[in-house]
């Protein structure tokens, strides 16, 4: 049937609803099933309402028609404007939604197909799978390639971080931190006074790229994310340790400046090289070495925690690395420059500081007895030995050869981090 | 520094006009019709523009047309009306501005005649819309208007009722009983629903006027044909579903352009006259 041109396509009856009271969401169903240009023809009782349709009809883009009055009502004809409501391709029909594992809907599991190498930027901050209105200008996201960027095990690592929030202010045993003797609790503020210090860099670098990801990578937004949140949480669970028992550390400059030297590092995976894997890999072991030795629970729990959120940002590093340089074995040269510059930067530092290295021998000793310092000192030594032999072993990880790899250790900040 | 072909001028009621002209600014550039835009406070300074030669382009309300075009009458050829200007354009609300009469749910009267000694509330004296029309209607439909109590609500003057300021004040004064109808147009009384502004919910619609046009592009008859016909040509080619568009244009309330005539313009000149607003 050919419908003519003043021939309603579609009729709806408002009944008793008026605008304002639910009619214009009926209206906007009802408009969907009529195409551009076509008529559609409404009915009410009520003639307040059909006279208020012909405004409504203009401000919602449609031109009215006419506005008749029958004995049994009213009759409004609108006719469908011709523009799109929202300029933007139609949603895609209703899918299957994402799989469970045991009923739990894993971010590992969200995606339907794979991620774009090169998602579209002008997409915005569309949440995925939603279709994004057209704009007219667009933010110019930094970090759009996929492959710059990615871990092939991003969603597990994300789901891991959500589980395994800890609270630094009620999950520690505070009250086992106070009571230390003078020399041991000096010796616990300045550890944790280094350890706090090095986590602000370790917040501030991953959030400086926070904000220069396309949006449609998302889950490296909600990686970033849990990064910056576990750091903060480490910035607060150490620089509490370090006020417990009523001393106070150095914040070191030579500390300083090699953070300094982690900011300077504007690529992704330079970034991830140089914090994750080296600093944070590195932290690893003195954490542990912490927990070891520490003279009081409160210490061994805060550094046991840390311990766990740091294997998650060293994991990342390490298969966000193996990721790229598999995928482009030239991608392995800048990164060792990457690691080459910032020793460059750094050739005034020259092995760990003095202070630390005391600090970490009598938390350890937890006197100044010579014969506990003597084992102390052999537990530190032990440390920087471990700390260098996994340090090559998760340069290996990450694809380096056993020689590049070397390299890239011996050039690793005396600083640790 | 400018090297525009026309000069436009507007009435800066808002501060987005700026954002629109800015963005129409470049529209017209790209479309070769260079086109310069220039703010006026009023719309009787922008009248005044127009006949002066300061800007060769009026976007004026539909009272500034009837006054600007009474004005030029005699300067120019004249095309119809009173003669002496040229309408380049209008958008497609202009095309069927209405008034409507608000009252409060259930006090409809069974005709406009029945408000006769009632108090009515109109919005600013330089409104066509709240202001100038309803009385001329409002009397062909057989309300002795002489008899009622005006409350005017004279806000924002010199813009003409683009601000909605004085409507929202008739509306309010129509739910909170100090007037038992109020005249704005059909435009920003569906706004004002659409935007849920509370003194509309208990209030509806009894009466709506014929439609009238609203606002135009006015130039006067001695600006260069082949130029006004290129910067209409231009206008009517805006496409709403451009991305980089769409903003402005929803900004000035309009999806397509259309090109003007006089028609819808003789009862707001009729009313004008009648009113002793035409010097």
């Amino acid at each position: 049937m050919t419908v003519g041109p003043e021939q309603p396509a579609h009729r709806v009856d408002a009944e008793h609803l008026e605008l304002g009271g639910g009619l214009e969401v009926l209206l906007a169903a009802a408009v969907e099933r009529v195409a551009p240009g076509g008529v559609l023809e409404i009915r009410t009782p009520s003639r307040p309402v059909a006279l208020e349709l012909l405004g409504w009809a203009r401000l919602a883009g449609h031109e009215p028609i006419d506005q008749i009055s029958r004995p049994d009502g009213h009759v409004v004809r609108i006719r469908r404007g011709a523009s799109t409501r929202i300029l933007a391709e139609s949603l895609p029909p209703r899918e299957t939604g994402p799989p469970l594992r045991n009923g739990e809907l894993h971010t590992a599991d969200w995606r339907y197909g794979a991620l774009p190498p090169e998602p579209d930027p002008r997409a915005g901050f569309a949440p995925l799978r939603a279709v994004p209105e057209t704009r007219a200008s667009t933010h110019h996201w930094q970090l759009n390639r996929r492959d710059k960027v990615w871990a092939d095990d991003i969603g597990e690592l994300v789901d891991q971080a959500s589980g395994q929030q800890w609270d630094a202010s009620r999950d520690i045993p505070w009250q086992a931190a106070h009571g230390l003797d003078d020399t041991t609790e000096r010796a616990v503020a300045q550890v944790m006074t280094f350890l706090a210090q090095n986590e602000y860099a370790a917040l501030y670098v991953p959030a400086g790229f926070l904000p220069q990801v396309n949006p449609q990578l998302v889950e490296l937004v909600l990686w970033l994310s849990s990064h910056v949140h576990d750091e903060a949480r480490h910035i607060e669970v150490f620089t509490k340790r370090s006020l417990a028992g009523g001393h106070h550390g150095y914040a070191l400059a030579s500390t300083e400046l090699s953070l300094s030297s982690l900011l300077d590092e504007h690529d992704f995976t330079a970034s991830s090289l140089l914090l994750n894997v080296l600093g944070e890999g590195t932290f690893l072991d003195l954490l542990r070495f912490i927990e070891t030795h520490a003279p009081d629970a409160a210490t061994a729990t805060a550094a046991r925690l840390a311990h766990r959120d740091e294997r998650r940002h060293v994991h990342f590093g390490i298969s966000n690395i193996k990721r790229s340089v598999s995928i482009d074995p030239d991608a392995a040269e800048p990164l060792v420059t990457a690691a080459e510059n910032r020793a460059a930067k750094l050739v005034s530092l020259s092995g760990l500081s003095p202070v630390l290295v005391e600090a970490l021998t009598i938390m350890a000793a937890r006197s100044l007895q010579p014969a506990d310092l003597s084992d102390a000192a052999t537990d530190v030594r032990a440390l920087m030995r471990t700390m260098e032999r996994n340090r090559l072993r998760r340069l290996q990880a990450c694809g380096f050869d056993a020689a590049t790899a070397r390299h890239l250790s011996d050039l690793h900040t005396p600083n640790l981090m | 520094m400018s090297d525009a072909e026309l000069r436009l001028g507007a009435v800066a009621y808002h501060p987005r006009i700026v954002t629109i002209w800015e963005r129409f600014r470049t529209y017209f550039a790209d479309a070769g019709v260079p086109t310069d835009y220039i703010l006026f406070s009023n719309y009787e300074r922008l009248v005044d523009a127009v006949l002066e030669g300061t800007v060769d382009i009026g976007w004026n309300t539909n009272t500034a047309y009837v006054a600007l075009d009474h004005r030029a009458a005699g300067k120019g050829s004249g095309e119809g009306g009173e003669g002496g200007t040229r309408i380049l354009g209008m958008r497609d609300v202009d095309r069927d501005w209405a008034t409507v009469l608000a009252m409060r749910k259930g006090r409809k009267p069974g005709s406009v005649a029945e408000l006769t000694g009632h108090v009515l509330a109109l919005g600013s004296r330089d409104s066509g819309h709240a202001a100038i029309l309803p009385p001329y209607y409002l009397a062909r439909e057989g309300l002795d208007v002489a008899s009622c109590r005006l409350l005017r609500f004279d806000t924002d003057l010199g813009k003409h009722g683009d601000t909605g300021d004085s409507e929202l004040h008739v509306v309010r004064a129509v739910a909170e009983g100090e007037a038992d109808a109020g005249a704005l147009s059909a435009a920003y009384f569906s706004a004002f629903r659409a935007e849920s502004v509370p003194a509309v919910a208990d209030l509806e619609i009894v009466w709506r006027s014929p439609d009238y046009y609203h606002c135009n592009f006015t130039a006067l008859d001695s600006l260069d044909r082949e130029l006004s016909d290129r910067w209409s040509r231009a206008l009517l080619a805006m496409d709403y579903d451009d991305p980089s568009l769409r903003p402005a244009m929803d900004l000035e309330g309009v999806r397509r352009w259309y090109p003007g005539d006089r028609e819808g313009y003789a009862s707001l000149q009729t009313a004008m006259r009648e009113q002793a607003l035409l010097s």
